[in-house]
């Protein structure tokens, strides 16, 4: 052990034979058996982990040990965050901004709420260049329902290619018309990678393969698992490997988004609890998944109106929004203020604003 | 994919030995268990269990593409995708008809004619590719016992007079409408499992179940405490074994 030859004489008179025994005692122990100062205890201390430490990291090959942070380092992280926009800016706000990175969205709904066209909604939006606004990376499209249409994206994409086309247009900068030479059709669909799942042993096999999947392809910023109550939900006796499998399903995710930095959004369906007179409609999946996720978003109608609730954030306030799904994607409802060309135009309402003041 | 047996996904000799001396011979019972208990039951370090639950689950997990792929791949056969109903206004709200590969279900009051729409589905189905069908075998489980063949022969002649001008196309079409009165639930599952053979060798193009609803409500009654689980679970159990049949074959059900 590299201590001075005095300290290790006086360790040795105590009758400290091994290092265990050292690590065991603690820093004031340690002063007090042999009379030197605190300070200097730790030193020591620390000198021996240092040793341990050194040996079982080499035998263990190395791991990601926890990570120390002052909340200083995670302001600034979380503020040079970038979000994943979902062209719904009143989606966005209550949101605080959009889909955040490294965290685990929830979009729970009855079916045919719009779950599927948000996913596939975000999956283009991720790939939105940076001076647009975007975080620029991949996405990972899981679906375990098979409700991905193909012609859908197609579509979604268009207007987003659109969009960015008359941004630019508008702006005239030199990084944005560059930007649109590799934002096209093309590279946003060759740049979803999707997998299908059919039952709970292949969403398993795939959340284990995907670290490796993103250390591959580094650029990923968004996984989707469309569905990840549907393999759960039928041919399950045993519940309670059910609930076993799900916390290591998200254990597993959780580590996956704050180690690549994505986002990781899971839709789940919804399912009636009996109560005592009447029965509401509840996120499926019980009440131990309802930790697994950080930020949770309940999608449901109102009569003819969809509406979203942010139910579970630790940033933002509760609170209810209108949505719409257009052909060109997830949008906001048109303010009926603004609604002259309500119907012929099919563009952003965000974008409605600025082409106003270019008539004026 | 789940029951592959650990042999073939590639792990040492003495290793799956090792394993099915606890029972553990498919890549599911691997998969289920935790990673302390993988490790005490093959004996080997954290690092190691890591690897070899990768190995694994490589054999299970599913393959890759991209949309891209996805979307050339469907513009190669446009016209396949889609069973026109040759009702327009409907075509044109389904986006050119019922789609071939996923599930579509039809729902309404009784009276309003689910039943005629079948029927009708069904010819459709029969026809040759130029005339806008499918040129397959249809498979028509009936619940209700509400098919009536003299009522298809009468859509069939009424509708494409021209086609169907001979006897012999008539028995071509009505040939290769198979029909199975199920009345229970299980014989339903039991047919639904049994279909895959049956479309390769039948060369189906069309499953339609008439109708899901009637022989779950007999069976199922929702005040009794237990019969909600096992409705759902006797529901969704057939609804993934015909989206895997509707994706595998690339046909309507």
């Amino acid at each position: 052990l590299p201590l001075a030859p005095a300290r290790r004489a006086r360790l040795a008179a105590a009758g400290f034979q091994t290092a265990q025994e050292l690590l065991e005692t603690g820093p004031c122990g340690l002063s007090k058996e042999i009379g030197i100062s605190k300070e200097e205890a730790l030193e020591a201390l620390q000198v021996v982990r240092q040793e341990c430490h050194g040996d079982a990291a080499r035998t263990a090959g190395g791991s990601g040990a926890t990570r120390k942070f002052t909340a200083l380092e995670l302001l600034e992280e979380e503020q040079a965050q970038g979000f994943i926009i979902t062209f719904c800016s009143a989606l966005d706000n209550i949101l605080g901004g959009g889909v955040q990175l490294s965290k685990i969205t929830e979009v729970c709904g009855a079916p045919g709420v719009g779950k599927t066209q948000l996913c596939m909604q975000l999956a283009v939006d991720v790939q939105i260049p940076e001076c647009f606004g975007g975080v620029a990376g991949e996405a990972v499209f899981i679906d375990t329902e098979g409700s991905f249409m193909v012609d859908r994206v197609v579509d979604v994409a268009a207007a987003c290619v659109q969009h960015c086309q008359l941004v630019a247009e508008a702006q005239q900068e030199e990084d944005h018309l560059k930007a649109l030479e590799t934002f096209s059709l093309e590279s946003i669909l060759s740049h979803i990678y999707y997998f299908r799942c059919r039952d709970y042993i292949e969403l398993l096999a795939q959340v284990y393969l995907l670290p490796e999947f993103l250390s591959e392809h580094s650029r990923v910023r968004l996984v989707v698992i469309d569905g990840i109550a549907f393999p759960f939900r039928h041919d399950f006796e045993d519940l309670s490997l059910r609930t076993r499998l799900l916390n290591g399903l998200a254990q597993q995710l959780i580590i996956v988004a704050n180690d690549h930095k994505a986002a990781v959004v899971l839709t789940n369906q919804m399912t009636t609890r009996i109560g005592q007179s009447q029965s509401t409609l509840v996120p499926a999946l019980g009440e131990s998944w309802g930790h697994a996720a950080t930020v949770r978003l309940i999608f449901h109608w109102d009569n003819s109106q969809r509406l979203a609730t942010l139910y579970k954030s630790p940033s933002q306030k509760e609170a209810t929004i209108p949505y719409h799904i257009t052909p060109h994607g997830f949008r906001d409802v048109q303010p009926p203020a603004v609604t002259q060309n309500a119907e012929g135009t099919e563009m952003n309402p965000r974008k409605r604003p600025r082409r106003e003041e270019e008539k004026q | 994919m789940a029951a592959k047996k650990l042999r073939r996904a590639q792990l040492s000799q003495d290793l799956c030995e090792r394993l099915s001396r606890c029972q553990i011979t498919t890549c599911q019972d691997f998969l289920c268990l935790s990673l302390l208990e993988l490790m005490k039951v093959t004996g080997q370090s954290y690092y190691e269990v890591q690897k070899l639950l990768c190995k694994v689950s490589r054999a299970c997990a599913p393959k890759m593409q991209t949309a891209y792929e996805m979307k050339l791949r469907k513009s190669v056969s446009p016209s396949s995708a889609f069973l026109s109903t040759t009702l327009h206004s409907l075509d044109r709200v389904l986006h050119g008809g019922v789609p071939c590969g996923s599930l579509t279900e039809i729902t309404s009051p009784p009276g309003c004619g689910k039943t005629q729409f079948c029927i009708m589905l069904s010819v459709l189905a029969t026809l040759p590719l130029s005339m806008g069908g499918l040129d397959g075998a249809v498979i028509y489980i009936d619940t209700e016992s509400a098919f009536s063949a003299e009522r298809l022969i009468e859509i069939a002649g009424n509708r494409f007079p021209d086609y169907f001008d001979s006897d012999e196309k008539v028995f071509c079409m009505t040939r290769s409408i198979h029909l199975y009165r199920e009345l229970t639930c299980c014989s339903v599952l039991q047919r639904i499992m049994s279909l895959e053979e049956e479309i390769i060798s039948k060369k189906v193009k069309l499953i339609i179940i008439d109708s899901v609803a009637s022989v779950v409500r007999k069976e199922f009654d929702t005040k009794l405490q237990g019969n909600l689980a096992e409705r759902s679970n006797f529901l969704t159990r057939g609804a993934s074994v015909l989206k895997y049949l509707a994706e595998e074959f690339s046909i309507p059900v």
